[in-house]
């Protein structure tokens, strides 16, 4: 089953080994963590190891390159960017993130069937909308596995057998004529808001409201051709091109906005820094554990 | 108390007093939602075409695609999903059209959200039939993959070995578009595609900046605003902004395909909500002087 999931040529035997290896490592060692480390001792593990990883990839940034390598590497100096003696380091770290990552994905799957199978089992008020969870959440996950576990190759051959089939269009159907209309109704209906939202708050109140509203009109007939339409009797060379509502919204854009935009990103990136050296140092209120007693 | 009403829930300047210029301030949002389906429905129908003009912005991803060496690949990174569909797609679709037209060879990848994987394949396998272009050798998936920063990093060392297998599982390493890729620097072109911010200054801290792999982008015209300061530094060489950029690169190519259609819709809304805002501040307005008045 694994070597169909993962692929001819990736599920070599030494492989799915390693694979079952690690989750029951992994299992052991989550067991043993939970079993005997108190909320103390888990929070102490959890700064060091941000610490620890916070502190590799900031000094693997700012180390002059090209200097000794701190283990060797089997890897060829490719492209001249041979890095600093951490860089070697930067792939398994990688690795490492994405192991991590994987299993938070398990954790948010976990938390959902925790949450709503309590809500399905006590018949709570809108039960049926935790049923529906699991039947679309199953659903997609074996018709997404199924489909996947076939490999079937690009383009998709007419002749398909019954099976690949039933996979193939199953998959297709959940995916691309529920899931994919669904999310884009969803957000489609912004536009209403906004428009509504438009029209009850673009109020000139006074003169920044006016000169903000002057500014929404030029660029918003600026980004569809029916402004480029409605001044199209503007010549489109010398300085009085700029009357055209297209280079008028250009112009807001590149020489009003950017240099706000620039500001706004150098204040958000400074803001960030700290933000992150809170976190690296666990300084942070209601950073992992400190809520809990 | 929620506004039961469906009226604006916002009171403007005699509105209190009553009267037409008080009730133009009150428009009640269900007329506002029905008139804007009504207009974008009419023109999906009916359209009336604009011309549309191409902006320095969207001519710069042109000439970028256009200026890729023999050899090199363009890298599409599609890191969108339907929620942005209505952008990102015809954008997806204007860039893959442009590196068919001008024979450019490229890769489709994801870092984020894993759905665009896909989303974009079905547009690129689609396009790619009309160019009778063979999957593998002309263009390919590399599809979903997890990490970002961290798959940014490794591909600088080592591309087949960090992408791995590709959207359908194969190894890359199999395919032939991916003889001579080694680095990140064999790279003509990084083409990204997105409604999420974040991913920009990631491709350019790690990649177009280290590395100097040319990149330009596809934004949501939402998003765009925030990146002009780095196309005036020159770090993107070239920006589509929303449906309008997939529309302009669409009539640069001469190809054209769904940001065309998408255009009269938007154009007509966009008339439809500035007449709202013009209503709305003229009942404002002249019901303040009748306050003021009497």
């Amino acid at each position: 089953m694994l070597t169909s999931w993962l692929g001819p040529q990736q599920a070599t035997t030494p492989l799915v080994y390693h694979i079952l290896l690690a989750l029951l490592a992994s299992g052991v060692l989550l067991y043993l963590l939970h079993r005997y480390l108190g909320p103390r001792g888990r929070r102490g593990l959890i700064v060091v190891a941000t610490f620890l990883f916070g502190l590799f990839f900031g000094l693997e940034y700012f180390l002059p390159v090209r200097t000794k390598t701190l283990w060797p590497t089997g890897l060829p100096n490719v492209g001249g960017s041979a890095g600093n003696l951490l860089t070697p380091g930067i792939e398994p770290m990688s690795n490492i993130l994405a192991v991590i990552g994987a299993f938070t994905v398990g954790l948010g799957v976990y938390s959902l069937v925790q949450v709503h199978g309590r809500n399905v089992l006590r018949r709570r008020a809108g039960w049926y909308n935790s049923f529906a969870f699991f039947l679309s959440f199953f659903a997609m996950f074996s018709f997404g596995l199924w489909q996947y576990s076939l490999h079937l190759p690009e383009p998709i051959p007419p002749t398909l057998t019954l099976t690949q089939r039933i996979a193939n269009d199953g998959y297709e159907i959940l995916f691309q004529g529920l899931y994919a209309p669904l999310q884009a109704a969803t957000f489609s209906l912004l536009a209403f808001y906004i428009a509504s939202a438009a029209y009850r708050a673009f109020r000139i109140r006074s003169a920044e409201a006016a000169l903000m509203m002057v500014a929404a009109f030029i660029v918003m007939l600026g980004q569809v051709p029916i402004g480029a339409w409605l001044t199209r009797g503007i010549p489109n060379e010398g300085a009085i091109a700029l009357l055209r509502l297209e280079n008028l919204g250009e112009w807001v854009m590149r020489s009003l906005n950017s240099p706000a935009q620039r500001g706004i990103a150098l204040g958000v990136a400074i803001g960030a820094l700290a933000m992150s050296l809170r976190v690296w140092l666990s300084l942070e209120r209601g950073t992992f554990f400190a809520e809990q007693k | 108390m929620a506004d039961q009403s469906g009226s604006s829930g916002q009171m403007g300047a005699g509105a209190s007093a009553g009267g037409f210029w008080a009730r133009l301030q009150q428009i009640p949002r269900y007329y506002i939602y029905l008139l804007l389906a009504a207009v974008v429905i009419w023109q999906i129908l009916f359209p009336i075409p604009f011309p549309v003009t191409p902006s320095a912005t969207t001519r710069g991803l042109e000439e970028a695609i256009r200026a890729v060496p023999e050899g090199k690949l363009v890298l599409i990174s599609a890191d969108w999903d339907s929620s942005t569909q209505a952008e990102t797609g015809p954008q997806t679709a204007a860039v893959v059209e442009a590196c068919f037209r001008h024979r450019k060879r490229f890769v489709l990848m994801t870092l984020s959200p894993p759905m665009g994987a896909k989303l974009a394949n079905n547009i690129a396998s689609e396009i790619a039939k009309q160019y009778r272009a063979t999957y593998g050798v002309d263009w390919a998936n590399w599809g979903y993959k997890y990490g970002t920063s961290n798959v940014l990093m490794a591909m600088v060392k080592d591309v087949p070995k960090t992408v791995g297998s590709d959207f359908y599982g194969k190894p890359v390493k199999s395919l032939p578009i991916m003889r001579g890729v080694r680095t990140v620097k064999d790279i003509g072109l990084v083409v990204e595609v997105t409604g999420l911010a974040g991913m920009t200054e990631m491709w350019i801290g790690l990649i177009q900046g280290p590395q100097g792999v040319p990149f330009a982008a596809a934004y949501t015209a939402v998003m765009a605003p925030g990146y002009y300061p780095y196309l005036d530094s020159g770090q993107i060489e070239g920006m589509l902004v929303g449906a309008k950029g997939a529309a302009e690169m669409e009539s640069l190519i001469a190809r054209p395909g769904l940001g065309m259609a998408i255009m009269s819709a938007q154009s007509w809304a966009h008339v439809l909500i500035i007449l709202f805002i013009i209503v709305g501040n003229l009942g404002y307005v002249l019901a303040r002087g009748r306050e003021k008045s009497g």
